[in-house]
């Protein structure tokens, strides 16, 4: 019995001018619009990274005492501080709506005991999850409750 | 540094999870009182009075909550910040900024954990 052929057995003994180049990767990928939006919601790392240490400041001034509790709740007046405020809200929003209406729908477990559910019933779900948490959250911090 | 964090990739990616999804959920709400509403006088900065915040952060689910706007969103940023290191740098150096990235997550919810302790 014939052993297996070689892989290249019917390969041109010359490589042809004709022959696929290997793919490369173009300058400008980064500049496909929807690489760009990747890159974007990637880049929303930096900011959650800030994000994380702002509130750290606070909760680190909370347990310092008044003094530095209001020192720290009156430098976030300062301008840089209410734009990354607006820059974070915005990336926020923007992980929000790619993450829970984009990807979490088609993230299920498949084969599992759990049922897959439609999309638009995992968006309603995780959005209205969202947005009550929100809800709660500004209500108290603003003083609406307890 | 590369095989430690493949060990680790399960931790992390929970994580990342938490911080993608719970970390964006809590942060909205506290970042539009907290960071914009107060600051722009649209809330009274009463509401978050020194007696009040502490009242509200020093209970055992005020703590949890500040622990998870503390550390969940780092672990967000630095997994999110070496998935684009890799996209632009290669995999060559993602054990050093994985590395690096993660152990500014680590120092960052250790001093969570110490900062609502403390309070």
């Amino acid at each position: 019995m014939a052993g297996a052929a070689h892989p290249e057995a019917m390969a041109p003994l010359k490589k042809g001018a004709t022959r696929t180049a290997p793919p490369q990767t173009p300058a400008s990928w980064w500049g496909a619009p929807r690489v760009r939006t990747y890159l974007l919601f990637g880049a929303t790392g930096i900011v959650y990274l800030l994000a994380g240490g702002v509130v750290w400041h606070l909760a680190w001034a909370l347990g310092k005492g008044p003094d530095a509790w209001a020192t720290a709740l009156r430098g976030l007046s300062n301008p840089l501080y209410i734009l990354f405020h607006l820059v974070t809200l915005v990336s926020l929003i923007f992980v929000g709506v790619r993450a829970f209406g984009t990807m979490m729908p088609k993230m299920q477990p498949r084969g599992g005991p759990l049922p897959v559910l439609a999309p638009g019933v995992v968006k309603a779900v995780i959005f209205g999850a969202w947005a009550a948490i929100t809800c709660l959250l500004a209500t108290i911090l603003a003083g609406g409750i307890f | 540094m590369k095989q430690l964090l493949l060990r680790f990739e399960p931790v992390i990616w929970l994580l990342f999870g938490a911080g993608l999804s719970i970390g964006t959920m809590l942060l909205t709400g506290f970042v539009l009182i907290v960071g914009l509403a107060i600051p722009l006088g649209v809330v009274p900065a009463d509401a978050l009075s020194y007696e009040r915040a502490h009242m509200l952060a020093s209970n055992v689910i005020g703590r949890l909550v500040l622990l998870g706007l503390i550390a969940l969103p780092l672990w967000k940023g630095a997994h999110h910040l070496r998935s684009l290191s890799i996209d632009f740098n290669g995999e060559a150096r993602d054990g050093a900024v994985g590395g690096l990235l993660y152990l500014v997550a680590i120092i960052g919810s250790v001093g969570g954990i110490l900062a609502v302790v403390r309070l």
